[in-house]
């Protein structure tokens, strides 16, 4: 055993739970992106926001009556509403694919503080999915500002309000994705559940006509969510909107957690 | 050094894992033996953080694992070998296992080697054969260079290279002073790699001592005796007291006895022997005489084990 030197003593020093978290971090960001799962997630979400982009801008360019200096911001919002279950997808299969594959074991193994590995991951991917929806929401803008060049404009300060919206829903978004994960450690549960919540029913309950289907619809984050994106939902204002984003988002969280750090690692 | 104190699992109303007392101690193999479902890996999940015990505590260097903040440094574990993600491969596998605990990058390419993973550590585990699975496994747990050695079953799905590579890695770990904690089924195996025995049965410690002990302890040796008089030996045996019974038209087992006083009576009763051999008790046998009546051992062995 020529590799393997015996050092007793590294075994009695003490990390900081600073450290660790980093350490959890490090290793998470390494776990996301050595996997394939997530590449295919992010390269769709990058289609359908820099292709709603493209197309909307060469429409611009093309209609009879070609808009005179509008913001592309305007298309940043309508995409990011799909493009957002690609990367809520990316962030759930992050934290289910642990269960589907059995990694759990070693994972938490290797990171016993079940606190700190739900932590890190919960940053990691939370992270990687706003950023990523951020960046993608301004390309999907200057996609359609170049494809409509010089119709449309990309004034700065309404730019950062359409991206800090797109943050806030992204995170939402996918604190809830998080939570739903390790609450319910199945993918095509977390996925379903995430879709549910998220588009069909808001879509869905208020077609019904029942007052209380509608009023029921108004507290699920999608439409907190849609009504960020693209306005337009009946009884929403901003605060309301964000407030119902973010209850789901610290309930689902705090659900999830209390899974991780209670129950045994995948019985 | 791991020490389990009274550790209880209960699954509704099955109990897993029945008040198991027993210590793990630096500079030797020790054998973790129990039939399929004795509750061996539940008992390891327990020790790993995994699994939360009912009642009871499982301390690794006087700790439990769960507070541990680096934990390859202290234990290096392998439980199931399929717990990985397929579509990582090997080397990214243990490169996020170094992460978390800083070790640095060039200990993931000596343990490649160390485990000889080879050129199989570029490539996605979902290729890898059940043996580079488990040998992947070996590889994270001797990352960090640990004192301490838990495998559940490392033998199973390796041809015999990898048998006798386990074997010397085993051996090697114990005698350089680590805790190694080995569990099987393969009770032949255990003899041959383990220098004390925690067996269990039913989630209850039925036997913890020495191997030799265990194998003294329960292994009375047998006799057997092939003659063309088998009618005359086996009376006149059972005339002097001896247990003894018919395997066949020409052959005779008897208990407790040895080759010379079987011969020697033979002698004397003027009957022909063919073949005469003392069979040593095999692990196997004693693993059988002591599970099938656990619980008359479970009471009846701690003032032995010491």
């Amino acid at each position: 055993m020529t590799t393997l030197t015996a050092a007793p003593g590294t075994s009695t020093r003490d990390t900081s739970t600073g450290r660790v978290l980093a350490r959890a971090c490090a290793a998470e960001w390494t776990r996301l992106w050595t996997v394939k799962a997530t590449w295919w997630f992010l390269a769709a979400a990058a289609v359908v926001m820099l292709g709603i982009g493209t197309i909307a801008g060469l429409e611009a360019a093309g209609d009879a009556d070609p808009p005179q200096g509008d913001p592309a911001w305007a298309v940043s919002r309508i995409s990011a509403m799909p493009a957002q279950f690609a990367l809520l997808a990316l962030v759930l299969l992050a934290v289910t694919s642990d269960y589907a594959t059995g990694g759990i074991v070693p994972a938490l193994q290797w990171t016993p503080r079940r606190t700190v590995l739900f932590v890190a991951r919960a940053l990691v991917t939370v992270g990687t999915a706003t950023v990523a929806g951020v960046l993608l929401a301004a390309g999907s803008a200057v996609a359609a500002f170049t494809a409509a060049r010089p119709l449309l404009r990309l004034p700065v300060d309404e730019g950062l309000d359409v991206l800090g919206t797109v943050a806030v829903v992204l995170a939402a978004g996918a604190a809830l994705a998080v939570g739903l994960g390790f609450l319910l450690r199945n993918a095509a549960g977390g996925l379903v559940t995430v879709f549910l919540l998220m588009l069909l029913l808001p879509l869905l309950l208020p077609q019904f006509g029942y007052e209380w289907m509608t009023e029921l619809a108004l507290v699920l984050p999608g439409t907190g969510a849609a009504h960020l994106l693209l306005g337009e939902v009946p009884g929403m204002t901003t605060t309301s909107s964000s407030v119902v984003l973010a209850a789901w988002a610290v309930g689902a969280v705090a659900l999830g957690w209390a899974r991780l750090v209670r129950d045994d690692a995948n019985r | 050094m791991i020490e389990v104190r009274g550790l209880t699992k209960r699954y509704g109303d099955v109990l897993a894992v029945d008040d198991l007392s027993f210590d793990v101690q630096p500079g030797k193999v020790t054998g973790f033996l129990g039939p399929n479902g004795a509750g061996k890996s539940t008992t390891m999940r327990m020790m790993l953080g995994l699994d939360r015990p009912t009642s009871g505590t499982a301390l690794v260097n006087g700790r439990p694992f769960a507070a541990l903040a680096e934990p390859l440094r202290e234990v290096g574990a392998l439980l199931d070998p399929g717990s990985v993600h397929p579509g990582r491969s090997g080397r990214n596998h243990l490169r996020v296992a170094a992460r978390t605990n800083g070790i640095p990058e060039r200990r993931v390419e000596q343990a490649i080697e160390l485990a000889g993973l080879g050129s199989a550590a570029g490539r996605r585990i979902k290729g890898y054969s059940l043996g580079m699975r488990q040998r992947l496994g070996i590889a994270a747990a001797l990352l960090a260079d640990p004192r301490i050695l838990v495998f559940d079953e490392p033998i199973n799905g390796l041809d015999l290279d990898g048998v006798r590579w386990i074997r010397g890695l085993l051996r090697r770990l114990a005698d350089e002073g680590r805790t190694v904690l080995v569990s099987s089924h393969l009770l032949s195996e255990m003899q041959q790699t383990a220098d004390r025995l925690v067996v269990i049965g039913r989630g209850r410690l039925i036997a913890d001592a020495t191997t030799d002990e265990i194998l003294r302890g329960l292994g009375n040796l047998q006799v057997r005796v092939r003659t063309s008089e088998s009618g005359p030996l086996l009376a006149g045996l059972q005339a002097k007291g001896f247990t003894a019974q018919r395997v066949d038209d020409n052959e005779l087992q008897v208990d407790d006895t040895t080759a010379e006083q079987v011969g020697d009576l033979a002698h004397a009763l003027q009957v022909p022997v063919h073949h005469l051999t003392e069979v040593q008790q095999s692990l196997e046998h004693a693993y059988i005489a002591l599970t099938s009546d656990h619980v008359e051992y479970h009471g009846g062995r701690p003032e032995e084990t010491r």
